[in-house]
């Protein structure tokens, strides 16, 4: 008897306090996405990586509009979202206690804004991707002038730059067909 | 949401009544059955974690039975297949009412992974009214400790729907500026060669931080307290590598 409760006392309490007190985790663990709304450019790369499809984008050209929206209900937790994040908008936490009574608490959206194509007016890009894509190009080391200059490129749907440079290369080509100086 | 199954089951008002009473009243004596509508037995793994002696479920009354007859609580893991459609009803018929349908998993939440196949209606939920949602591939035994709580009235949910817009003038500025685009590249691919992507990305930020930092003690040094700290011989290999980058890329 003596000896069982010695026995006991050395294995002690092996069950966790939780959920009466919080439970410490290890380091690496994948819990909830979360989503820093101010770091994204909706480049959309993460719904292309999203293994099962946790990750949608939606674009509404009459408001201009594209509507980012993760659904933990579906989510396997890869990180896969995580990886391939350009500017580390996204990050799994620890975070494991997601459990609701409603299905619509599991969704999270976000919407930005679409930058309009310069010749057709339809919107096509989000507003922050254009204003990345050019801050890269300045710390990759192009002068800030020519990136500002590159602006109206960046700006131009690849429907409307494809036509554009259609007629550039034909007129050229016309040009140097009739041995015209250029 | 996905269009209901066919026979799917609809709650009447008076039942909706009773199971709020059960909700108040079932404290601590909730007897559980599972049924798994086709799922990769990974969720029926996690809950027999959860009622091992570590996790020890039974301290809430919970205790897993043989027969939807004695159940208080169904617990649908998996996506709900089209062969388990009708077996999953019957089971819901054949527990006494009120009871609360738990959906576990992320299969179980919304068809998870397989949410589109040609065999399956979805989550549970196309077919069987759900009380709870406990998200997770699968979902850890705190996770489910927690969901359980949560159906018993011991805590309150956290997850709320949130919906962010774009401020107006938004803008992202890429990360670690006194470093140069090129080095950053080629640290960053190094890492994720030695250490795969998520790893290999922590890894290289912290690395990033410490070339960054302003710190007046010397780069080196800073680097080898935190290795003695971490004391990794992986982490070791992998931070040497990405200081001879550093150093072809021109790190002073």
């Amino acid at each position: 008897m003596l000896k069982l409760l010695k026995e006991l006392l050395r294995t002690g309490d092996a069950t966790v306090k939780y959920p009466f007190a919080p439970l410490p985790v290890k380091p690496g663990v994948r819990g909830k996405p979360e989503f820093a709304g101010q770091r994204c450019i909706a480049c959309a790369a993460c719904t292309i990586a999203c293994p099962a499809t946790a990750l949608t984008m939606a674009t509404d050209p009459a408001a201009g509009t594209r509507t980012w929206q993760l659904d933990l209900g579906r989510c396997i937790f890869c990180a896969r979202c995580e990886e391939v994040c350009p500017t580390g908008a996204i990050v799994l936490s620890d975070n494991f206690e997601l459990s609701v009574r409603k299905r619509d608490d599991l969704l999270m959206t976000a919407e930005f804004t679409l930058t309009n194509c310069r010749t057709c007016e339809t919107p096509f890009a989000p507003a922050k991707e254009v204003g990345y894509v050019i801050a890269l190009l300045v710390r990759a080391g192009m002068p800030e002038e020519d990136a500002e200059g590159r602006r109206a490129q960046l700006e131009t749907c690849p429907g409307c730059r494809r036509h554009a440079d259609v007629a550039r290369i034909s007129r050229t080509s016309l040009v140097r067909l009739a041995g015209l100086p250029a | 949401m996905r269009e209901l199954a066919p026979g799917a089951i609809t709650e009447s008002e008076e039942i909706a009544k009773l199971k709020e009473k059960l909700q108040r009243d079932i404290r601590r004596s909730a007897y559980v059955f599972r049924v798994d509508c086709g799922g990769c037995n990974g969720c029926e793994i996690e809950i027999f974690a959860a009622i091992s002696p570590v996790f020890d479920a039974e301290r809430f009354g919970i205790k897993l039975v043989a027969s939807p007859r004695h159940a208080d609580i169904l617990l649908y893991t998996g996506a709900m297949t089209r062969a388990m459609r009708l077996p999953a009803i019957r089971t819901y018929h054949a527990t006494p009412d009120p009871k609360i349908v738990i959906s576990y998993g992320a299969c179980g939440c919304s068809g998870g992974i397989f949410h589109d196949l040609y065999c399956v209606w979805g989550g549970t939920e196309p077919v069987v009214p759900v009380d709870l949602y406990i998200p997770g591939c699968p979902p850890t035994p705190a996770a489910t400790i927690y969901g359980f709580a949560l159906a018993l009235g011991l805590l309150e949910q956290k997850l709320k729907t949130r919906h962010q817009v774009q401020g107006r003038d938004d803008a992202v500025v890429p990360a670690h500026p006194r470093i140069p685009l090129r080095m950053r590249i080629d640290l960053e691919r190094e890492a994720r060669r030695m250490a795969g992507y998520r790893q290999g990305r922590i890894i290289v930020e912290r690395f990033m931080r410490f070339l960054e930092s302003e710190d007046p003690i010397p780069f080196a040094e800073r680097l080898a307290a935190y290795l003695a700290h971490e004391d990794d011989p992986r982490l070791t290999e992998i931070v040497a590598r990405l200081t001879d980058v550093a150093i072809q890329r021109g790190l002073p």
